[in-house]
């Protein structure tokens, strides 16, 4: 007699493969949902050897003088400003935690920085980070071991900003490129090329007066905003070591 | 255990390449610009087993690469299935000396895809602010990362080729 029976092995799911590449394809959605968590402490991991010790120490001393200085300054107005007015934010250095940068990309599409500190050392997402000069950025996504900073370059990267000498606020944007841009929504805005940026005061993402950077060039062809170009005082692609901010302040 | 390896020789450096990904080496870029690594992999691994699997694995990689990016708005993985779907349909060519310069002509091409790709995300995103200074940095990093890609691309795939069609003959 004819067996017309179909031959089992013919359909797709008696095929080991085909299982192999569903349970692959399950795990990689794992990976993507987990943001690589599992990848970024495999690489934690990894390079731990070649972690950076005191190379550039130089830079990084000479970035230190100049952020303590204009640190002083600020401290010194807010601290007058605070006598008059009583009710400001202030910014603690009890909680800061130092990290190393482990992995960087400064240049290119992604700009992001990936700290040897993470939810185990107590690091929340939010939390701000700084290095030798002043602000970097802010912490995105956390793993056990790691932590990833957007840096103020990226174009995910959106901060209310304080020019101190004519005391207005604005707002830096990052561009993809090494200058972020500070966006004035006034037109009559008074700012000049080697005016100051700091955290603003009325920030809530961020503590107050932390050093970011000097306005290098004024675009005013715009018709309702003036924008600038900011020239960051903190060099992520030098930086090896920062400090993470908690997110209480 | 050796013959594992052999045989699964192109799966393991494939789990190599978020690692290339996230280590990011300064002394190799240009202009702060990386090359495009996975096309690295993709190409050979198209060029061996096909379009379909060369764009399975295309968004494979696509969902890796995508988690260790911070940014959520926009994905690598078009570019990527792109490219590896259009690496399948090239033949592998007998003569080393043109085969050689191909594999950088071709990165060159799938990385300028990929960067296009990712370039029309960050416009269509920011269509609205119609932020003309993202253009420019934009370009920088297609043009570098083209480059780039294509330099090293005879140098690296040759090799991977070379590879995985040793760990295929093991079979």
């Amino acid at each position: 007699m004819l067996d017309i029976r179909r031959i089992s092995s013919s359909r797709w799911w008696h095929k080991k493969k085909s299982w192999i590449f569903f349970g692959i394809f399950l795990f990689l959605v794992f990976v993507r949902i987990s943001k690589g968590s599992l990848y970024k402490d495999f690489f934690y991991f990894i390079s731990r050897p070649f972690w950076p010790g005191q190379f550039q120490k130089e830079v990084i001393l000479k970035s230190i003088d100049q952020e303590s200085l204009i640190k002083l300054n600020l401290l010194k107005k807010d601290n007058i400003r605070l006598r008059e007015i009583l009710s400001l934010q202030q910014s603690s250095n009890k909680d800061n935690i130092s990290a190393v940068v482990i992995s960087r990309k400064t240049g290119g599409w992604w700009r992001q920085i990936i700290l040897n500190k993470g939810s185990k050392d107590g690091v929340e997402i939010g939390s701000t980070v700084t290095g030798p000069g002043g602000l970097l950025g802010r912490v995105n996504n956390t793993s056990l071991f790691t932590s990833s900073v957007t840096l103020l370059t990226s174009p995910e990267s959106k901060l209310g900003v304080w020019v101190d000498r004519s005391q207005i606020n604005g707002l830096l944007v990052g561009l993809g490129d090494d200058q972020p841009s500070l966006i004035l929504y006034s037109k009559d805005a008074d700012i000049k090329v080697g005016d100051f940026v700091s955290s603003s005061p009325a920030s809530s993402l961020l503590p107050p007066n932390i050093p970011i950077g000097i306005i290098q060039s004024i675009d005013e062809t715009l018709q309702s905003k003036k924008t600038a170009k900011v020239l960051l005082l903190a060099q992520p692609q030098l930086i090896d070591w920062v400090q993470i901010l908690q997110v209480n302040f | 255990m050796n013959k594992f390896l052999t045989k699964k020789l192109s799966i393991i450096s494939f789990i190599f390449i978020p690692i290339i990904f996230l280590w990011h080496p300064s002394w190799l870029g240009f202009l702060d610009v990386q090359p495009y690594w996975p096309l690295f992999w993709l190409l050979p691994w198209s060029m061996i087993n096909g379009s379909i699997n060369g764009l399975i694995f295309g968004l494979f990689l696509g969902l890796i690469l995508d988690s260790l990016t911070l940014d959520n708005n926009f994905t690598q993985i078009p570019g990527l299935i792109f490219c590896g779907f259009l690496f399948g349909r090239i033949k592998l060519n007998s003569d080393i000396f043109v085969g050689h310069f191909r594999y950088g002509l071709i990165c060159s091409f799938g990385s300028f895809l990929c960067g296009t790709f990712y370039f029309l995300q960050i416009l269509l995103r920011n269509f609205s602010d119609s932020n003309s200074l993202m253009f420019i940095p934009s370009l920088k990093n297609i043009l570098a990362e083209v480059f780039l890609t294509g330099f090293f691309a005879p140098f690296i795939c040759s090799q991977l080729l070379r590879m995985f069609k040793f760990s295929r003959g093991k079979l």
